[in-house]
């Protein structure tokens, strides 16, 4: 018995523990979307989905807006830059009442850096809706998966 | 004798004249005092704040107010006033939503035949409003608000002329029609 229970200790032991890199807070930053034309409500609940999933689930003391004086004197800062480089607007409708068409899609690509620029994490990230919810509800998607990269890969204590 | 007569017919038309002018004076001023204070009272718009407006939950229903230099919402005891020269950026745009929401629209997808799929082929047009605005500390956010079809447009040069920014202007619309001609549902 005491074997056994040393064997499962040991393999976990054995499972390798991603490296986490210290973070205190984070800069989210406007949305962007340089190549494709992105609609104005799309971009604005992108931006303000990812910050409220990053402060109820990221595990940031604190996450600063673009723009925010505050994040200038904040210490171990990450700052998110997010760029849109496929968009497909589907149809609520069309999802409802066929239930395999009319999918909404987005598919940014996520850019961590530290404040001198340097790039910590690189992430293509994609956000859908496929049955149920309005159009809109693709950025929670988006956001959800972006805070789970981020609790992954930063911690606030390594 | 004829002098006298002439001069009298004379008087008679100045006081028509001076009649005539009060009468129009007396109809006009308040049609004119009226139409200022039209102009000057703001019309309250029904909106719902579909998310981002900063200490309103999301989906909140209330009535939207722009004048003084400020955009002010308010529902029941919730307000919140936003300094129009705050707003950054200004978009409108249209949406629909399903005419049987709620409970009895959740209810209506358990209904038998495929009901619920073909109540969602009846669905109201919305206009939305999406504004990008800084707060105190310079942060920026963003709001998207939802009105009855026709008021996005108003509320936009309402907030506009009280000191809002815009990237999209009135001809950078008439110039993509086929844009906004799309379907979206």
């Amino acid at each position: 018995m005491v074997m056994m229970v040393s064997g499962v200790g040991a393999f976990a032991q054995d499972k390798p523990k991603p490296v986490k890199i210290k973070a205190s807070a984070i800069q989210v930053d406007m949305i962007h979307s340089d190549e494709i034309k992105l609609p104005a409500e799309f971009q604005v609940s992108l931006y303000e989905d990812l910050i409220e999933q990053l402060q109820k689930k990221g595990g940031f003391a604190h996450v600063y807006r673009e723009g925010d004086r505050n994040a200038t004197s904040a210490g171990e800062l990450v700052i998110l830059k997010s760029n849109v480089t496929g968009f497909k607007e589907g149809s609520q409708r069309k999802r409802e009442v066929t239930t395999v068409a009319g999918e909404t899609s987005i598919k940014i690509h996520c850019v961590f850096s530290d404040k001198d620029g340097k790039t910590l994490l690189e992430a293509d990230v994609t956000g859908k809706v496929r049955f149920f919810g309005g159009n809109l509800r693709a950025t929670y998607d988006f956001a959800k998966a972006t805070t789970k990269i981020a609790r992954e890969n930063f911690s606030a204590t390594t | 004798m004829q002098s006298s007569v002439g001069k009298w017919g004379a008087m008679a038309l100045r006081t028509k004249s001076v009649f005539l002018l009060g009468c129009f004076a007396a109809v006009a001023w308040p049609a004119a005092s009226g139409f200022a204070q039209q102009a000057a009272t703001d019309a309250p718009f029904k909106v719902v704040v579909v998310k981002g407006l900063q200490g309103v939950k999301d989906n909140t229903k209330g009535t939207l107010i722009v004048g003084d230099g400020s955009m002010h919402f308010a529902h029941e005891a919730v307000k919140k006033d936003l300094a129009a020269n705050s707003i950054e950026d200004v978009v409108t745009g249209d949406d629909s939503q399903r005419v049987i929401r709620g409970t009895v629209g959740t209810l209506s997808w358990f209904a038998p035949y495929g009901a619920g799929r073909f109540l969602s082929l009846f669905r109201t047009k919305l206009d939305t409003v999406t504004i990008k605005y800084l707060d105190a500390d310079g942060g920026l956010h963003g709001a998207i608000l939802a009105m009855p079809v026709g008021q996005a447009e108003v509320i936009k040069k309402d907030l506009l002329a009280q000191g809002a920014r815009t990237t999209v202007t009135a001809e950078d619309l008439a110039k993509a029609p086929a844009a906004g001609a799309k379907e979206k549902q």
